[in-house]
Formats: structure tokens, sequence, C-alpha cells
């Protein structure tokens, strides 16, 4: 008998001794009643470790999902529902110091895969959904699947960290290698559509899937064609950079070409950059190197239409110095910025381009400076962060995010204004970078940022871009304040808080289809014919909205159950391509594609959304909205709906976040079905 | 308080009060056939209120002239017994249980049972061999008896003492214990714990025994052996200890005959020296600590709880306990063992458990928790371990020498 045959023995007998184990385990547990539970999960998180160590041992877990499931191990946690789980937080659990953290979220993982391949029928969640969760958990995690520990991981996870390598390795062989990198660029080119600000994790997962394809010990087969453009765009993306030289060579390459050669450099690399919202470190050598050689091609570098190119021309010298002082190869995603903050054309509104002169000269204050450094490090200098944030932000408006944050008010305020109001928003960077302090007045009392004590996030954030960074804690706390001075006041308090924080052009007529006081539904159908009467061009004389409104949005999930309030704005209403009449809006969530539930799907592309926008047809989007602003002094007599398609939004109401939210009156005046 | 709705609950079998909070005890009652209500402070009402668990609110103190209270309530509801759960509501039981059994010797019982200085002189009226013993006021008494115990050990001055054991009177287990061995350590010992037990230390195998008795009868009797007091236990025992249940058997009658115990569940400890002779050291009247319970379901497969209840109910039949109980260590389905850990460093940072303790074919779980503080109070008396660890496995010989090589490994570094 060979060795490896002993081996395979002795490892057989230890998964059987192992899955006896975890089957008297998981038969104690169940046996429990609910409150013994707790003392009890242990066992089962002992021999489901033990498992997880072994090789074939994830086979035995996922065997068991629907038993783990029913023994009640997931009680009382997240885990308990699957539907709601974020395939973000997966790969936190997953890399916890905290074993029994790691051993649910793979046990959870494990059951998934059972749901993702039939084997387990779930009254929560579908196949194809658990394949879809599994295919993103996989994506974020695939460090987990080709590395190897890092130093980090096994000082906190010590042996674990191979557990979690395993894991992950068999999700692959399940799923399949070839599915996960094609989900993986399908998902990266699904969210660079939206054109966030922040591509941190998308380069990384850009860069993990040129490693995977450059290892020769995985064989792809004929998936990840579509990586090509999304690597070639960060690393060679040119003829000069081919082959990932290093800035230093590319350099020597620049100096030693002739202006042809040059324009082929600066067009290959603005293409690539208008095709995927990402920027290569090599553009930024090649922009600086192109200072001197004239507007032309710079230009051609940022990839300018005739709009932008006239903008360039008039600010010749603000924009030099925009890339002198913050264009270097760690802030590339500034070029991008600068490209379509010259297209917008904002620099012709009289305060802008002064603005940015301050700008570019600000000093900071030592806790501003601080806190970039602790964020992204030394090179290049905070200030230089900090203006690659700005252009970032006025050329995308829409590309705020608010990250792992509950600040949506905050974030949602930064991109209006950056959309509506560009000045006042560098001003706002001003105040917070150099003063440490911002002062805004909510009825004509002034609130500082310093003297308010808490905001809305319990702890200052780090997932941000660079402007946010600085100023979203004092818009946070200025937030809160503003909450806390309408304490005890009659119904909701954004009826205040929202055009006092946002700008004058929020409308103070105010409308919300919820009694604060019992949570219920309130005057639903006056509420929607309202809405359809300010909003819907059919109805109000054919108007488009003029400025961006926040509104409130009852967020469901994928089965269209209540998860929370949230705040957006409503950009535009208008048809799309196909006719529809849509309303077109900003969510200062990170990834805006989401499923709302009863085939309420937002989408991001494909429906005339320009980049960053989310849409939904009017109706659906009328039927997750709660609150809306809107101008009193405006026509206000409520739109003459047709009954049938009021009725389907009040039914997709009545079908969501609604359901236990019907007046008792109301149940009462129903026919009765 | 909620009518119990289970059906399976007989209302012709005995309606029984556990005394103090135990989930393990609740659950078991819960699974089990009879009436049952939880007698705990009042921090547990909204627990058992949410959970469905039969409830009466008290606080145990001190026995106080509001203690015949509680016993009324019991009795007006149709409570058939009380049960202690801890060394702290054994008392209480014999207070409650001499007014539900009209039986007044109960109390009286319950007393010898709280107090190790009395128990030790009832158990040498009976006829029972103990240690040498007495009762400490101060740290003088406590050198005076070192002294002298070694003096009638002929050791000479100079030889290394014998060392004694120090105890608190009436609490459970290990906790206070100390072991003295010159009078430089009496300075250690804090006035506040005075007074206390002193022993002489015995020079044999020390074992723990769980015997539940109904009509003066031992309906079961497990020998739980300790591998090192304070650190582990298995049971069933080795054949090599398991070889004393004879007479072990004989001890347990003899101190059921002068306890006077008729019913209920008792958990003596002795010590067995190399010529065979038994010392008695000191008995509860409570499930042990160290989980035994839970290594006994492990071990056997009867819920020791349950065993409890019939042991305390008077309305238990013969044939039902009878039938409860398995054989012994017959019918043991394997070893049961758990394991007691400490921080052996000074200065520990988190929690690692040895791959060779996770990876062997006998380990179960553990119950240990990250560490919250950096630095590890130094051990004065034996102290509270950590967390425990179990382990199950087919053979009591590797029980053991497992449970004995894992004192010296770091479970804290």
């Amino acid at each position: 008998m060979s060795h490896t045959e002993l081996n395979d023995e002795a490892n057989a007998s230890k998964l059987e001794s192992l899955s006896v184990r975890l089957d008297e385990a998981i038969q104690w547990l169940a046996d429990a009643p609910n409150y013994a539970k707790p003392g009890k999960v242990r066992r089962v998180f002992d021999a489901a470790r033990r498992l997880l160590m072994v090789e074939g041992g994830c086979a035995v877990l996922e065997s068991r999902a629907a038993q783990f499931e029913a023994s009640g191990v997931f009680n009382g946690s997240d885990w308990m529902y699957p539907q709601i789980l974020l395939p973000a937080l997966a790969s936190l659990s997953l890399k916890s110091p905290v074993a029994d953290t790691v051993i649910i979220e793979a046990i959870s993982e494990l059951r998934l895969l059972a749901i993702a391949m039939g084997d387990f029928d779930h009254p929560a969640m579908s196949a194809e959904q658990a394949h879809h969760y599994l295919t993103q958990v996989m994506a974020l995690n695939l460090d987990l699947l080709f590395g190897t520990p890092s130093e980090a991981e096994r000082e906190q996870q010590g042996r674990l960290a191979l557990a979690t390598r395993l894991l992950l390795r068999h999700l692959a062989q399940r799923i399949g290698y070839e599915h996960v990198i094609d989900q993986l660029v399908d998902e990266i080119w699904r969210i660079l559509q939206q054109r966030p600000i922040q591509v941190d994790n998308i380069k990384k997962m850009v860069t993990q899937i040129a490693a995977t394809r450059g290892n020769p010990d995985i064989d792809l087969g004929n998936s990840g064609q579509g990586a090509d453009r999304l690597i070639s765009s960060l690393y060679g993306t040119t003829q000069a950079c081919r082959e990932d030289p290093g800035v230093v060579v590319y350099q020597e390459r620049l100096d030693s070409m002739d202006s042809g050669a040059l324009q082929y450099e600066a067009s290959g690399f603005a293409r690539a950059m208008h095709d995927t919202g990402l920027v290569s470190p090599y553009h930024a050598v090649l922009v600086r190197h192109l200072q001197n050689q004239g507007s032309y091609l710079l230009s051609e570098a940022l990839g300018l239409s005739s709009t932008g190119r006239d903008c360039l021309l008039c600010y010749d010298d603000l924009v030099h110095a925009i890339i002198k002082e913050g264009i270097f190869a760690q802030t590339a995603q500034g070029i991008y910025g600068l490209a379509l903050m010259l297209e917008r054309g904002i620099l012709y509104q009289p305060p802008v381009a002064p603005a940015l002169w301050r700008q570019i000269s600000l000093p900071l204050s030592v806790y501003s400076k601080e806190r970039l450094t602790l964020a992204y490090g030394y090179e290049p200098s905070p200030r230089a962060r900090l203006l690659e944030g700005v252009l970032c932000m006025l050329g995308q408006p829409l590309g705020v995010g608010q990250g792992n944050n509950p600040t949506c008010q905050s974030a949602r305020a930064l991109s209006m204004w950056a959309y509506n109001d560009p000045d006042y928003l560098l001003q706002m960077v001003v105040w917070a970078a150099r003063d440490d302090e911002i002062i805004i007045h909510f009825e004509g009392q002034p609130i500082s940022s310093r003297d308010s004590v808490s905001g809305v996030a319990k702890e200052l954030p780090f997932d941000l871009d660079p402007v946010s960074l600085i100023v979203v804690p004092h818009l946070d706390r200025i937030y809160a304040e503003m909450g806390r001075r309408c304490i005890g006041r009659e119904g909701d308090p954004h009826r205040w808080v929202n055009p006092e924080f946002h700008g004058w052009w929020s409308g103070r007529g105010f409308r919300i289809n919820v009694d604060v006081a019992t949570g219920k539904l309130d005057k639903l159908e006056d509420f929607l014919r309202h809405f359809y009467a300010s909003y819907h061009p059919y109805y109000n004389g054919n108007q488009p909205l003029i400025h961006p409104q926040p509104a409130g949005i009852a967020v469901t999930d994928s089965a269209a159950r209540f998860i929370g309030w949230h705040a957006i704005t409503v950009l535009r209403v208008s048809l799309d391509p196909q006719e529809v009449m849509r309303v077109y809006f900003f969510n200062p969530n990170n990834d805006s594609g989401q499923n709302w539930g009863d085939e309420v799907v937002v989408s991001t592309a494909g429906h005339g959304e320009r980049f960053g926008e989310s849409s939904l047809p009017f109706e659906q989007f009328a039927s997750r909205l709660y609150i809306f602003h809107f101008d009193p002094l405006e026509r206000g007599e409520l739109a003459n709906v047709s009954n049938e398609e009021l009725q389907r939004v009040i039914d997709r109401v009545h079908r969501s976040w609604g359901a236990d939210r019907v007046p008792a009156k109301e149940l009462q005046a129903d026919p009765g079905v | 308080m909620t009518e119990q709705k289970s059906a399976k609950r007989d209302p012709n079998k005995g309606y029984v009060a556990l005394l103090g909070w135990s989930l393990s005890a609740v659950e078991a009652a819960d699974k089990f056939d009879r009436r049952y209500v939880v007698v705990a402070p009042d921090w547990a009402e909204a627990y058992c209120k949410e959970h469905d668990i039969p409830y009466v609110p008290w606080n145990f103190e001190r026995l106080n002239d509001r203690s015949m209270e509680i016993a009324q309530t019991l009795k007006d509801m149709g409570v058939d017994v009380s049960i202690p759960l801890f060394e702290e509501t054994v008392e209480w039981a014999g207070a409650i249980n001499s007014v539900l059994l009209d039986n007044p010797r109960l109390f009286g019982q319950s007393l010898l049972l709280r107090d190790k200085a009395l128990m030790k002189r009832r158990a040498q009226l009976g006829g029972i061999r103990v240690g040498i013993f007495e009762e400490a006021h101060d740290k003088a008494d406590v050198v005076r008896f070192l002294k002298r115990v070694n003096q009638t050990l002929l050791k000479l001055d100079g030889d290394p003492n014998d060392p004694i054991h120090l105890k608190a009177f009436d609490k459970a287990g290990c906790l206070g214990h100390r072991v003295i061995r010159t009078p430089d350590e009496v300075d250690t010992i804090p006035d506040e714990e005075f007074p206390v037990l002193m022993e002489s230390h015995l020079d044999g195998w020390e074992f723990a025994v769980e015997a539940w008795i109904h009509n003066g009868k031992i309906r079961f009797l497990n020998i739980s052996e300790y591998v090192t007091l304070g650190y582990s236990v298995f049971v069933p025992a080795t054949p090599e200890l398991e070889k004393y249940r004879d007479a072990i058997t004989v001890q347990i009658e003899k101190l059921i005959k002068t306890f006077d115990i008729e019913f209920g569940f008792i958990h003596p400890e002795y010590f067995v020296t190399s010529d065979g002779e038994m010392y008695f050291g000191e008995v509860a009247y409570r499930p042990p600590g160290f989980k035994v319970f839970e290594l006994l379901e492990r071990a056997y497969g009867f819920n020791a709880y349950q065993g409890l209840i019939l042991s305390f109910d008077p309305k238990t039949t013969e044939e039902e306990i009878t039938n409860f109980f398995p054989k012994e260590v017959v019918d043991a389905k394997g070893v049961a063992g758990c394991f007691g850990v400490y921080p052996r460093r000074r200065v520990v940072s988190r929690l690692e458990i040895p791959a060779e303790t996770e990876d062997h074919e006998y380990f179960e779980s553990h119950e240990l928790t990250p560490p919250v503080e950096e630095t590890v109070t130094k051990r004065t008396a034996f102290g509270t371990h950590w967390g425990l660890i179990y382990f199950f496995g087919d053979d009591a010989h590797t029980m053991r020498d497992l449970l004995k090589h894992q004192e010296e490994l770091d479970f804290y570094v």
C-alpha cells in the first residue's frame, strides 16, 4: 500500500469519526429548547471547525446544510436570514480573528452552496440567489482562493486561515473557477458602469484577476476574456507600457518620443479611461510629461470633446497647476475627474475657477493632514490627495458613495452640491479641511460641527473618498444636531432638516405617507396623486425637474421585505429609450444595482441612465417612495391619475414595505378578495 | 403563573421546585414528564417569562423569618418537594422540604450538610474514617494545627512538612481551598477568610461519588475520577478505581445511614489510601461542579438532572426509577472527561488552543473565551478556571493520560 493511500485511509477514517461527532452535536442542539440552544452551539462549532480543517470536510458540512439550519445553529444571528447576507461582509467574517465568526460564516456559505446546487430547498432563498451570492463571495475573496495566508492572517487566525482556504477552494470546485472569473469580470463591469469615485477595491480585484491569469497552474479555459480590457486599462494600456515596465522606465521612453508617438500614447490612455473609468498610473506619468508639450496633446490625453477642450483652453493655467499639484501615479484617478469636470463646463461659473485656485494651495489643518495620511499614506502629499478627491467629486458627482457607514444623508448632500452647486461644495471642503469646522444655519440659528456632540455614525469612517473623509464627519454631526433641534415637533423631522441642510432649492413643501406616531400608512392615495402632480411630466404640465430634490425611500430586500429608510436624490423624470416614464435618481450607497423585490429591480445601465444614475419606472419608484419635497407655490391640485395605475402602485406598497403598515380602517374598507 | 401546557406532564407524578437558576436543570425539567417550577432571584423573571418557564421569584439570602413564606407559597401551589441546585440553596431546600413533607428533621439534616466541620463530626460519630481536622478562627490556630499535625507524623525540625488543607465551611468544591506547608504561608491568608476548616493532608487517591438515592436505597452510583484535583475529571473511572466499587458502595450506605438520608442526591469526596482504606472528605447535597452531570449524559445517555428529579420526588415509583438508570460502567458508551484551563503565563494576549489538543481524536468542544485582560491575576487559592475543554472517547486510560497532558500545555499565550 502506497504512502498516499495510507494517508487517504487515515483521512477517510478521520472524516468518518468527525462526521459522527458532528451529527451527534447537531442532534443535541436540535433537541434543545430555544432558550437552551446558545449553550449547545459550541459543540456543533467545534465539530464543524475540525471538519473544516480536514480535506473533504467541507463536503460533509455541505451535506448537512438542512440539518444545520433546522437545528437552530443560526438562531438569533444575521445568518438566520440568508437573504439579507451581504457578500462584502462575508470576507470580513472569514478573516475575523474570532474563530466562531469564521466558523458560522463558513457553515453558512456551505449551506448556501447546498441551496445553490439544488440539494436544499430553502424557504427564503432560491438556488439562483444563493449561486449569485456565492459567486460574489468568491469574487471578493479571490485572495483566499489563490493566495497564501498573509502574515496578518496567520497572526490573527492561526490555522483557521487554512480552513478558509479549503472552504473557498471547495466553493470554487463546486461552482467552477471559470465561472467565478466570468462573474467577477461581469460584476466589475457592472459596478464600473456606475462610475464610482472609489475604485480601490475594483483595482485590487483586477490585479487579482491579472495574477490569476498569469498563474500557469490555473486553467481558466475560455473564461475571463472580458478581463483583458480591465487589466490593460490599469497595466499595459498602450504600446509603450504593454509589458508593465514600471513608471521609471516608462518616463524614459516618453522622454525619447516625438509628438506623433506621444499622441498615440495619449489617445490610447484616453480611450481606456473613458471606456472603463479606471486610470492607469502610467497615464499620470504621461499627463505630467505633457504639461510642457502644449494643450493639444493634453486635451488628447484627457480624451476631451469640443466642450471640454474649450474649457481647457480657457483655463489653461489652472489646469496645468492642478496637474502639477494633484496628479501623480498614486492619484491617477484625478485625471478622470479632471476630464469630466472640464466636460461639465462648470469652470464657467464665476466662483468655481478661483475656488479651485484656492484649493490648489489650501493649507490643511494638522488634523486633516493626519486623517488623510492615515487613510491614504504619505505619498503624495495630503493636499494632493484632497485635490484628487475634489476633482473626482466635481467630475463624478453621482459617484459619491457612503462606504460602510450610516451617513447616506451626508453623502447625498455632497453629491447634490457637486452636481448643483459646485462652488458651495468647494467652500465646505475649505472649511472642513482648513478650519476643522463647518457652520450651517438652521432656522436662523448657527450650528457648528465643533459644538455638536455626536453624529449618526458611531465611529469616524475611513472607507471613503478624500473629500468625504474630511467633510462627512462634520456634516454628519450637523445633520444629527438639526434632528435633535426638531425633537418634540410633531411629524417627521426631515420636513425641516432637508431644505436647511441641502440647500435653498430643496422644496419647502413636504409630504410623507407614514404616520410618524403609529408607523402606519397615512393618506397614501393623496400622497401618490400629489407626487404625480409634482414630478410626472404628464401631470405637471410637462415641466422637467429643475433642481435635484431629496427624497426618502423605504428600502426593501429582494423578498420585498422592509429593511430601512434611505435617503436618495431625485434627479430627473423622463421617457427612456423604450418610451417608459422613468425616475432617475442618485443613491448614495456604493452599489445601486439592487433588487428591491416584487420585480422592482433598480437599473443602473441600459435604460438611458447617465453614469451613476439609478432608475426605475415611475410606478415602481412611487411604490417605494415615502417622503418627497415640492415647491408649495407650484400648482398643488392632486393629479388625476387613473385608478388602475394608482391601484397598481398601492398594491405594490401593500405587497412590500407597507404590508404590516396598513391602517385598520383601510383594511375594513377592503372588499376582501 | 401560567398553567403548564405541555400535555406530557403527568398530574399523578410529583410537582417539583428547582431552587436556584441552572439552565441545564431547567431544560431537563422542561423535557421531563413532571410539573416543575423554578425558584430563582428576580433577575431570572424576564427570561422565564420570555421562554414560558414556570417561575417563582425568591432571593436566596440568609434564612430569616420570611423563609416560611416561600415554603407556604410552594405548598399552596401544590409542590411536593424542592430540589437544591447549588450549595447556597441546600439549607433552603431543607427548610422548605420540612414544611412540604411535614418532616422537621430535614432542616436539621440540611444544616449538617452545609457546614463542613459539623459534617465531619457527624461522620466521625457514625464510624466513618476522617482525617484530622479542626476549626481555625485566626492565623495562630493555623500555625498551631500545622505544627501539631507534623509532630503527630513524627517529623523532626527541618524535615519538610506535610501540608494541611484549609477550606471555607460553607462553600462549594474548591472555592476558598488553600494548601499550607510552612508557617510563612499562613501570612498570605487574608483575615476575612476566617473562620476556616483545617484538615490534615491525606496521601491517597482522591475521587468523588455521585449517588442518587430513593427510599433510602442507592439507585445509581457513579465514581468520578480526578486526574488532578481542580483540573480534570472523567467518568466512568478507570478499572483501577472501579475495583473499589463494592467498598465504596459500603461507604456510601454508611453515609446514608449516618446522615439519615431517605431521598435525593449526594456528592461525597473520598480518599483511598494505598492499603485500600477509605477516608471521608466531605459531602454535598446538590449536583457537583465541573459539569459532571453533562459528562454523565455524554457517557451514559441519561439525563442526570432528570435522575435528580426522580430521586427527590416522593411520588416516584420503584419501577420508574429502576428503569430510568442504566447499569453502572457496563452501559457506558464511552468515557467523557473535561479539563479546566488556567492560564500558565503571567501575561497573555490571546486564546490559542494547541493543535495537538484540537486534533486529538477525543477532543469534543471547548468553552474558552478570549482573555479580557492581559495580566493574569495570581492564583492564591485554587480559584476558578477560565473555561472547560470536553473530551470523549473509548478508553479510560487514554482519557486519563490525555487530561494529565493538558496540564503541560498553554491555552493562553
